[in-house]
């Protein structure tokens, strides 16, 4: 029913960018614009599907506020400009027009932009990076799980772990499985892919393809507690050869992740110190046994002194984290 | 004990203790004392002028729909207050908080609020806002003018009417008392799921949002079954449908959304109760909870929430521009239709406040379709006021300033609210400070209508306008202030902001965030403005002196009657003939037309139970909130025992006679100015009935208008 073959209007988003032009002033690598900086597949279909939704609606609504501006020019009282009827309220012509219009729009949106924008960056199978899957090899997989405040990426094909530190090949598709293990909240890379919700004793998805090596800032995009502002991660964009050796890298680390572990990294912790750890060797199946233990009921309480009387805490953060 | 509490409890106090009251904290501690101060103060002044009696008898224990209109308005433009400041205090936080190097105090590392205060207080300020500001607002707006706008001497349930009043102020009183006593809920102000449990939010917060919600949720459903009963009911003989004034349909429209809507609102948060006080399992992530469905339950709420907001704003923007474009609303029957369309996709549309939770491609292009259709009939409003305004003959006025301010407000979140409805889009910029700016320019266009409004039906009310140049002093400051802080919102949001941030992390957010804090300092001029504009209104109010038709160009049937509005809004029901009834007099010559013959009002007594019942909510709300069950018990039988006692008491309500009223509307006639002359001297039309004389054969028709408060 749906095709996903019909590209978006290409050119649409050249012409509607020339009034941004101000705003990316100079957009380099490191433009603080990210929403208009896309360097993942994802977030540059998002961005070109925002373009043509900008300018057909800019086109309508910067005419009315023109229209309304001229009238209320023209029809100022004592001024003369316009003819006075204060009968006039009805006009079958007009009428078609106003409903017209913006039917036309609203049809012509939620066809161009709203049904094929939603298949092409569907975050459980955007069309945008799947229907390119073949030729660019074997894609990697991530699980990651959301603590209370920390991120966990897990990489079961390399049976390894990082903490609040993302590191993936360009030029590869990602597939992200994402829990979290006690409320919910967003993962979102603002320049290379869109929000998704990482909620507790359930698994969504994502997925992300770039190919801009480089360092794109994380966040936790939904508010999860008090560590929410510091739940921040680097993600990495690496060559494929970069990607090998880092992974060969953290394989050689010390730290060892069982179940027992991980819920002893799971306990809340604000990361102040904005701590990144690495894992070599992960047991298996962690991700679905964390969210099989979340459905049965574990839960990671919030101590009082974490929310009420957080004070005395995050002075204990803080001066680790000048320490 | 049903929970296992993470703190103490006895069972006199519950969790109730004195290291529950922040005598510590450095912002609320003082603002206690201004607080006690100011309220001692207003005591004494009103033992030192003596005047309980007058407060209790014209105020605390009244039925009438005006009274309790200015009260609701003043309510709401307290908690408006409240809420700025909460805004001023994130804006403040955020500023200061800017960038890893940002340096931090009273306990917080970067900046002078803490997280769980930060949480609080953005929490508090979205309740506060859309709940128990702009709902009160617009309810006591809606309370003063649907009445009079359908000819009906008050509303169909008086009683109820002081009731709703009151458990909204029990609901006020009760978020103010979380700033003094404990702690708000730090969970945003709809509430996340599984956040709000015990487990991860163990102290009271959450619970005073639950029992505040509970409270303004059960106010506002009285509400509004008493303005669909009044608009249905107690029209005036003549007052068609047809010829119903659009704010009143507008106002209709709301209210079966807020009827319908509310009670689901009431579930939800009741099943968070449930999972809080019972150990219940509805909303948490194990045991087989689910906590989408919390979501799903508390949008369907509040997306229909959202338009019970916007369309009275709508209502009003339809009613100040033809005034002072001397024009009918162009389209009137397209109006309401795109009103009741607004109203009837309200209901499909709840999804599009979290497309991201992983929905599947055919259900988000469903509602993303859905939502982007609220886009036409209200592309059709837009349009239909910029025709009003075609062909007509304009005068800035402060009121039509805030209409049309209004209205770019609606275009300009208009534009950004079709990019938010596209998942595609929204997947970028939802949970950005993007979709806060968004949602405030459609909420300013509320406040927007709201001022414009209150300037519009001031002189009805209280019989004097107010000062135009500081109405527009303030229109300027107050716009100068959105633009000053929104614009650099927006653009925060294609930087990749995300909301509710207590420390933004990235510097490079600074300048825009300083110019925030700019603009919140000019709003805080544009509210000196308005006490200026309050302050010069009142001290020279014998010479803005309005006639009943305040602005001379009114076209709706509340301008008929005098100004002030007597109790009994008019002195005879009229005999409604036309759409624009007041237009349609002054077009007709029949402006200056007297009553000839006046019968007998009867009219609803005073109660006071009202407010005692408001008081016992309020404890009952309080009690549950820190687990006292002695008096939450109390509470609740005295409740059920006043509501059975005013049952079998009922009100005869009391009875004017008729001369006593043609005393009364004389001297009204005789103290306001001079009505001004026709503007068009034709005659008067054969077979006109300005006045219902209430003789043989029109009998019937004045028994439709008047209402009768028998029980």
């Amino acid at each position: 029913m749906f095709t996903r073959k019909w590209q978006p209007l290409r050119w649409v988003r050249y012409v509607a960018l020339a009034p941004l032009l101000l705003l990316l002033n100079g957009c380099a690598t490191h433009s603080i614009w990210w929403i208009f900086d896309p360097h993942g597949v994802g977030a540059k279909a998002s961005f070109d599907y925002m373009m043509i939704d900008v300018a057909v609606m800019l086109g309508i609504v910067g005419l009315t506020a023109i229209m309304i501006v001229w009238f209320m020019w023209r029809y100022h009282k004592g001024r003369n400009r316009g003819t006075y009827d204060g009968k006039w309220a009805h006009s079958t012509t007009i009428e078609v027009f106003v409903w017209g219009i913006p039917i036309l729009a609203v049809g012509f949106l939620s066809w161009a932009v709203a049904i094929n924008g939603s298949f092409a960056v569907n975050p459980y199978n955007p069309t945008v990076i799947t229907r390119h899957l073949k030729p660019h090899g074997d894609p990697i997989e991530v699980d990651v799980i959301a603590t209370d405040w920390q991120w966990l990426f897990i990489y079961p094909q390399y049976h390894m772990a990082v903490a609040n530190e993302l590191v993936v090949p360009a030029h590869t598709p990602v597939f992200f499985k994402l829990t979290s293990t006690a409320v919910t909240t967003d993962f979102f890379v603002p320049q290379l892919l869109g929000m998704i919700d990482v909620m507790p004793g359930m698994r969504t998805k994502d997925a992300l393809e770039s190919d801009s090596i480089g360092q794109y800032q994380g966040v936790a995009a939904d508010y999860c507690g008090a560590g929410t502002s510091w739940m921040l991660f680097k993600t990495h964009v690496v060559s494929k050869s970069d990607f090998a050796s880092w992974v060969h890298h953290a394989q050689q680390s010390t730290g060892n992740l069982t179940v027992a572990g991980f819920n002893r990294f799971a306990e809340p912790y604000i990361n102040i110190n904005n701590k990144v750890e690495y894992f070599s060797q992960v047991q298996k199946g962690l991700f679905n046994q964390v969210i099989l233990e979340v459905m049965h009921g574990r839960k990671w309480p919030l101590p009082m002194f974490m929310t009420e009387n957080m004070v005395g805490y995050l002075k204990k953060q803080a001066a680790e984290h000048r320490a | 004990m049903l929970v296992n509490l993470p703190g103490p409890w006895n069972p006199w106090l519950g969790r109730l203790a004195l290291s529950e009251i922040p005598y510590t904290n450095p912002i609320l501690a003082p603002l206690f004392v201004v607080v006690v101060v100011l309220g001692l103060l207003m005591v004494a002044g009103i033992t030192y002028y003596g005047k309980w009696g007058y407060l209790w008898k014209e105020w605390l224990t009244t039925v009438d729909h005006k009274k309790l209109g200015i009260m609701y308005i003043i309510l709401g433009l307290v908690m408006l207050f409240r809420g700025f400041i909460d805004g001023l205090m994130m804006r403040t936080q955020q500023a200061m908080a800017v960038g890893p190097h940002a340096s931090g105090m009273m306990g917080a590392v970067h900046g002078y609020l803490t997280p769980f205060h930060f949480g609080q207080i953005y929490s508090a300020h979205g309740m506060i806002m859309i709940l128990l500001a702009a709902t009160p607002l617009l309810v006591g707006i809606m309370n003063i003018v649907i009445p009079l706008q359908i000819g009906a001497r008050d509303m169909a349930y008086p009683y109820l009417n002081a009731l709703g009043l009151w458990i909204t102020a029990a609901a006020v009183v009760l978020i103010m008392a979380s700033l003094f006593v404990g702690d708000f809920a730090h969970n945003g102000w709809f509430g996340y799921a599984p956040i709000f449990e015990l487990a991860y939010s163990p102290g009271v917060g959450v619970d005073y949002w639950i029992w505040t919600f509970q409270l303004v949720a059960l106010g506002t459903t009285l509400g509004s079954i008493n303005f669909i009963a009044t608009i249905v009911k107690m029209r005036a003989p003549g007052m068609k449908w047809s010829r119903l004034p659009m704010f009143t349909w507008a106002s209709l429209s709301a209210n079966i959304i807020a009827l319908t809507s509310f009670p689901c609102l009431q579930v939800a948060i009741g099943l968070v109760a449930a999972d809080r006080y019972l150990g219940t399992h509805f909303f948490t992530a194990g045991f087989g909870g689910n906590l989408m469905l919390y979501t799903n339950l508390f949008w369907l709420w509040g997306h229909p929430e959202v338009y019970f907001v916007i369309l009275p704003a709508f209502g009003m923007i339809s009613e100040i521009i033809p005034t002072f474009s001397e024009k009918p609303l162009f389209g009137y029957v397209t109006m309401v239709l795109a009103t009741f369309a607004i109203a009837g996709v309200s209901w499909l549309v709840w999804l599009h406040h979290f497309f991201t939770m992983g929905m599947g491609p055919y259900v988000s292009t469903e509602f993303s379709v859905a939502t982007m259709l609220v886009g036409i009939p209200t592309g059709v409003k837009v349009f239909n006021w910029a025709f009003t305004m075609y062909r007509g003959r304009l005068t800035y006025t402060a009121a039509m300033y805030w209409a049309l301010g209004a209205l770019f407000l609606l275009l300009v979140g208009g534009l950004t609210g079709m990019m938010l409805s596209i998942p595609a889009i929204n997947y970028m910029v939802h949970n950005s400070v993007f979709v806060v700016a968004h949602f405030h320019m459609m909420l300013l266009c509320i406040v927007y209508a709201i001022f414009g409004s209150v300037i519009y039906w001031f002189p009805k009310v209280f019989g004097y306008t107010l000062n135009e140049a500081w109405g527009k002093v303030m229109f300027w400051l107050f716009s100068a202030g959105t633009a000053l802080v929104f614009i650099p919102m927006f653009m925060e949001g294609f930087m990749g902001m995300t909301r509710r941030l207590d420390w933004p992390f990235d510097p490079h957010w600074a300048p825009y965030l300083n110019i925030q804090v700019l603009g919140i300092l000019v709003y805080v001029l544009s509210i000196l403005a308005f006490v200026v504009m309050l302050y010069v209104s009142i001290r020279d109010r014998a010479q803005h002196r309005a006639a009943a038709d305040a602005w001379g160009t009114s076209r709706s049937l509340e301008w008929l009657t005098a100004s002030p509005v007597p109790f009994y809004n008019f002195a005879v029901v009229p005999q409604v003939n036309a759409r624009d009834e007041v237009a349609w007099r002054r077009e007709h010559g029949l402006s200056a037309q007297r009553a000839s013959h006046y019968d007998a009002i009867h009219m609803p007594n005073n109660t006071g139970i009202a407010i005692i019942i408001g008081g016992l909510t309020f404890v009952l709300g309080f009690a549950l909130t820190w687990r006292i069950w002695w008096l939450s018990l109390i509470s609740l039988l005295a409740i059920i025992v006043m509501m059975i006692y005013r049952s079998a008491k009922g009100d005869p309500g009391h009875v004017i006679p008729a001369e006593e009223v043609e005393r009364m509307d004389r001297e009204a006639e005789r103290t306001m100015p001079r009505a001004d002359l026709p503007r068009h001297s034709g005659g008067v039309l054969g077979g006109a009935i300005a006045y219902d004389s209430g003789a043989a054969g029109e009998g019937s028709a004045n028994l439709r208008g008047a209402p009768d408060y028998r029980p």
